[in-house]
């Protein structure tokens, strides 16, 4: 329940999804295995989940149970479209992990680099 | 609005029908594989195929009157009330959209029959990346703008990787990532609206915006920026098409004919709705639009440089997008409320229209012919046209479509991209982007030249290779291949085989045929093309300015002495390319590095650029 909540925890909540942001995208672009740009890629996902589910509880203040005073009842719209940003975000991971399977049995490793200087060598 | 008759079908539902009936497809499809064997399973796949990709013309057809009177069917789904529901909105440009996605999926899928890739997973992705077409085109929720597009990324990545290639899949992986972190950004994007205006839907956002004392202010700026750099990362405009080459070029032919002829296309038009209606969404497209003029002239230089003959279409793609993107900034721009507006807007659909059919037949045809001479080297492949002959075609459609598509391509009249060109360049008569933009169509010219030699006949040199080895008689580029260094496997296992080319090549020349009659005929009925159109767009906004004006003049003196002038200064630019010192330095433009940051880099780049941009206007 967020009916008190200071203004400071906002700040450093936001900082810290930011923060979460940072990291998925450092480990999509910086590291070279692919498995773990995909796990760069499921963090991104998570810190916009995040997003929604935290700074959608602000809006309103109680759970969205439809009651007498449905006025104050926290958002659902923010958390119901989450369900499905997490479904496709985990089709997504799916889809990925299947094609770093079959580009390891290709050609024998995650790394990308490696993968982009065959690739080029074959073409 | 109800009809009386013995079947009532309520526009709604014909206008669902769009979206449920390839849907409806890919699960008979998905049945036939879990429960039918042999003849009858091929056989519901065939019919499933057949519901779910010429079905929906039935509902086409039947909406039709309604929005040619200049009706919009606006609902929401599932009979809730407007405030929590999905709204979607089906008018003049959803119905042209569905036209032109109907028409080239089903070309398309006509010449997978023949020339593969076939089965059940190929067949249901498919009719789910059709579907999500559809529903991309008329939705008018931002939630269901990124659902539909995850959608069509999920369908067009698993589709990328079905030719089975090993590039393929890192083509498909790249194109996944940047696509799939770019959504992520959408999503971001998506939060900063919802949080400022309580609404999803496009009609609710802009109306609360414009409510608001700064309309937003910075937080409407950097989230509108999100999701517009996010869907033109699918659009493929300058910088952010990076992904773009591999993936159409690796794809299998059907494949890359849709993703290069409608898939690049959708988003686009999709974003256009929203855009006309938020503050600030006009000077983000005027950008757009400057960046559209750039991606032309860029994308077609590389093209020109390109060895592999897919991966130069691939760049033509790009290069044509920016014809489109150029076209529609400007429309959007000036705003769909005035007359040139209106006429860009039209020029830009009509261009998306003709290339989705010139360049679906470009993939067929040269896909076709490459296949069957073994390699897809522009530099030493040669005398295709003989070895289509030799593998049993006895009419040379693939040729003829090859020659019809490349001089729709280059603008030649009659041909559809002449119309369409001198559309757009008239009405941006008198700008920069006009002189950059007809630079690009020299460019087109020698690039389709340099293609073209790939059919004449091959030098004495080549035909003495070939005659020594005995195998190389029947393909006559084998020995080419194998000379140039290339892989073995390049050369084609099945397609060697006689039989297997004879019986594919019924479903091939008729896909080819189709596209082709469709390009030359709706060359010679372009003005009346472009009048009808104007009224389907114009019944969007409903101004009735279609009566005011016809459009530009096709044939006059001074396009025609334009397009002669063009025509010779693209031979001139095709001898500068193959000079010596022209194609050291393509090549140089050829090898640069490419890698997988770069297409985050670019995505970076771009989005900071439109957010300075926005933040700043």
């Amino acid at each position: 329940m967020h009916s008190h909540v200071g203004q400071g925890e906002v700040v450093l909540e936001r900082i810290l999804i930011l923060l979460l942001f940072l990291i998925g995208f450092a480990g999509i672009v910086g590291m070279r295995n692919i498995i773990k740009k995909i796990f760069g890629l499921t963090i991104i996902n998570s810190a916009v989940v995040l997003l929604f589910i935290v700074e959608g509880s602000r809006i309103g203040n109680s759970a969205p149970i439809i009651d007498a005073e449905i006025g104050l009842v926290v958002d659902p719209v923010p958390q119901a479209l989450m369900l499905t940003a997490i479904v496709i975000g985990v089709c997504v991971t799916a889809l990925a992990l299947a094609l770093a399977f079959r580009l390891y049995k290709a050609y024998g490793s995650f790394d990308i680099d490696e993968i982009h200087r065959q690739v080029h060598r074959e073409s | 609005m109800k009809f009386t008759g013995r079947f009532t079908v309520s526009p709604e539902s014909s206008v669902f029908s769009l979206v449920m009936l390839p849907l409806l497809g890919a699960a008979l499809v998905m049945l036939a594989k879990a429960f039918l064997k042999g003849r009858m399973a091929a056989g519901m796949q065939f019919t499933a195929m057949l519901v779910g990709l010429f079905g929906p013309w039935l509902a086409l057809l039947y909406t039709f009157p309604l929005v040619w009177s200049g009706l919009t069917v606006e609902g929401v789904i599932g009979n809730w009330s407007g405030v929590v529901g999905i709204t979607f909105q089906f008018d003049g440009l959803a119905w042209l959209i569905n036209a032109l996605g109907y028409t080239v999926a089903g070309a398309a899928w006509i010449y997978s029959l023949g020339a593969g890739p076939r089965g059940p997973v190929f067949s249901s992705v498919f009719l789910i990346q059709t579907a999500a077409l559809a529903a991309t085109a008329m939705t008018a929720d931002i939630f269901n703008l990124f659902v539909c597009l995850e959608v069509l990324g999920i369908a067009s990545y698993v589709l990328v990787a079905s030719s089975e290639k090993n590039g393929a899949f890192l083509a498909s992986f790249s194109y996944l990532m940047v696509s799939a972190s770019s959504m992520v950004f959408f999503l971001a994007g998506l939060f900063g609206l919802y949080r400022l205006t309580g609404s999803l839907s496009y009609s609710g956002i802009s109306q609360a915006l414009l409510a608001l004392p700064d309309q937003g202010g910075g937080l409407a700026a950097i989230s509108l920026s999100l999701i517009i750099a996010a869907v033109a990362m699918r659009v493929a405009m300058m910088p952010l098409y990076g992904w773009l080459p591999d993936a159409h070029a690796l794809a299998p032919h059907a494949v890359s004919a849709v993703l290069s002829g409608v898939l690049i296309k959708t988003p686009l038009f999709a974003l256009s709705r929203i855009m006309l209606i938020v503050p600030l969404g006009a000077a983000a497209a005027q950008l757009l639009g400057y960046a559209g003029a750039a991606t032309a002239i860029v994308a077609v230089l590389v093209a020109l440089s390109q060895k592999d003959a897919k991966r130069l279409l691939a760049y033509h793609s790009i290069s044509q997008i920016g014809y489109v993107v150029c076209a529609w900034g400007a429309a959007l721009d000036l705003g769909m409320d005035t007359m040139a507006g209106q006429h860009l807007m039209t020029a830009a659909f009509l261009h998306a229209f003709y290339h989705a059919l010139f360049k679906g037949l470009l993939f067929l045809s040269i896909g076709t012919s490459t296949d069957r001479a073994g390699s897809r080297n522009v530099y030493t492949l040669r005398g295709a046209a003989s070895t289509l002959r030799q593998s049993g075609e006895r009419l040379p459609i693939t040729l003829l479509s090859f020659i019809i598509a490349a001089l729709a391509i280059s603008a030649i009249p009659p041909l559809n991209g002449y119309a369409s060109k001198i559309a757009i360049t008239y009405s941006l008569k008198g700008s920069w982007q006009y002189w950059v933009l007809s630079a690009a169509s020299i460019g087109t010219i020698a690039s389709f030249i340099k293609l073209s030699r790939i059919f004449w006949p091959q030098p004495a040199r080549i035909r003495l290779m070939a005659t020594e080895e005995p195998s190389a008689v029947f393909m006559p580029s084998v020995a080419t291949a194998r000379h140039s260094g290339l892989p073995a496997q390049i050369v084609p296992g099945p397609m060697t085989d006689t039989s297997a080319v004879k019986r594919a090549n019924l479903p091939v020349g008729i896909s080819q045929a189709m596209l082709a009659l469709a390009c030359v005929a709706s060359g010679l009925a372009a003005p009346w093309l472009y009048g009808f159109v104007l009224r389907l767009l114009d019944s969007a906004a409903s101004l009735g300015f279609t009566s005011l004006n016809p459009g530009p003049a096709l044939y006059t003196a001074d396009n025609l002495l334009k397009t002669l002038y063009m025509v010779l200064a693209g031979f001139v630019l095709f001898r500068l390319a193959v000079s010596a010192l022209g194609s050291r330095l393509l090549s140089l433009v050829r090898d640069r590095h490419r890698g997988f940051h770069g297409l985050f880099l670019s995505f970076a780049v771009g989005l900071s650029v439109l957010c300075v941009w926005l933040l700043l206007v």
